[in-house]
């Protein structure tokens, strides 16, 4: 088992930009847009903001508020898909034999959000970007709680955004672009552990984006996330 | 202005989202990079590729004579002016 302390969180979604926001939704959820509203972004520089997707703007939007009091901070940019309309867009241009993008072909990487954030904020901290198939909520912040070890602070940051339609058969997606942001201390906040433990391979209701958001509003003490091969996760909040 | 000069701005600023600025706000001797308008290397690329586009010219990515013609609006002009009268 591992603890780590949860110092503050900030999530974004369409219409949902408070932490009351999503307690309400939760309570009495409604379809969400499938895009996200334009952000100001203000903290940024035009010149910058320019180079943010809808996936770069939604993170951006759910961790800048996090990062007001912070100076430098390394951070785990955790996306199961990644910038997926951009990918796909860039595809079509090749297979249309169009010359592609260079601003655009930089932006597709993975760790596309964690560097412009890194730029924004001139934050040369360390950066870590991951995705994951199974599991990518308890995995993000195992890789956070772990570099909590030689850090005192980290942020861990979670986003996607809906899969664009031709992917859509092959793969589950959130139907909304969404972020969750973390900022997770050695010695502040509220205590949380992360444990692994056997499972069975069972298909929960409700997504684990909206598990985890009943999780962190708390509305409830704890959240499953069931995995393959009979091993799961389990984030509890201590009392 | 020159229409050579307007269509340089616009394409500019379609190709490098510069959704908040109006042609006219660039002015032709200001430098595009760093100090005057503010783009990077990336911009650079993008705009290498939009007058490859626009008007057929290929530029070596790295040579000193490319950084010249990218000094400013003015010097596109002339790039695209001598390049056309070439042919």
């Amino acid at each position: 088992m591992l603890s780590f302390k949860l110092q503050a969180w900030n999530a974004q979604a369409p219409g949902l930009e408070s932490i009351s926001d999503w307690g309400h939704w939760l309570e009495q959820p409604f379809p969400l847009s499938h895009e996200l509203p334009k952000l100001s972004l203000k903290q940024i520089p035009p010149m910058l903001r320019r180079r943010f997707t809808e996936l770069g703007r939604c993170a951006a939007g759910a961790a800048l508020p996090l990062l007001e009091d912070v100076t430098a901070i390394p951070g785990v940019f955790a996306s199961r898909h990644g910038d997926t309309p951009l990918t796909l867009s860039l595809l079509e241009g090749i297979a249309d034999g169009e010359p592609m993008s260079p601003t655009g072909f930089s932006l597709a990487v993975h760790n596309a959000v964690s560097g412009l954030l890194s730029i924004a904020r001139k934050d040369v901290s360390e950066v870590t970007a991951i995705a994951a198939f199974d599991n990518l909520i308890p995995h993000a912040l195992l890789e956070a709680a772990t570099q909590l070890q030689s850090r005192d602070k980290v942020l861990c940051l979670i986003y996607d955004v809906p899969l664009p339609e031709l992917y859509q058969a092959y793969s589950p997606s959130e139907p909304f672009p969404f972020a969750l942001a973390m900022l997770l201390s050695r010695d502040e906040g509220v205590d949380i552990s992360i444990q692994q433990h056997p499972s069975e391979d069972t298909q929960s209701l409700s997504s684990d984006v909206l598990r985890m958001m009943r999780f962190m509003c708390g509305l409830d003490r704890q959240v499953h996330f069931a995995g393959k091969a009979h091993m799961g996760w389990t984030l509890c909040r201590e009392a | 202005m020159s229409n050579l000069h307007q269509e340089i701005k616009q394409m500019i600023i379609d190709a490098l989202d510069l959704e908040d600025i109006e042609a006219a706000e660039i002015h032709d001797d200001e430098p595009l990079f760093v100090d005057g308008l503010g783009l990077d290397s990336i911009d650079a690329l993008e705009i290498g590729l939009a007058l490859q586009k626009h008007y057929g010219i290929k530029l070596k990515s790295d040579s000193e004579e490319t950084r010249q013609h990218f000094a400013s609006v003015n010097a596109l002009a002339a790039l695209i002016q001598s390049q056309s009268n070439n042919k």
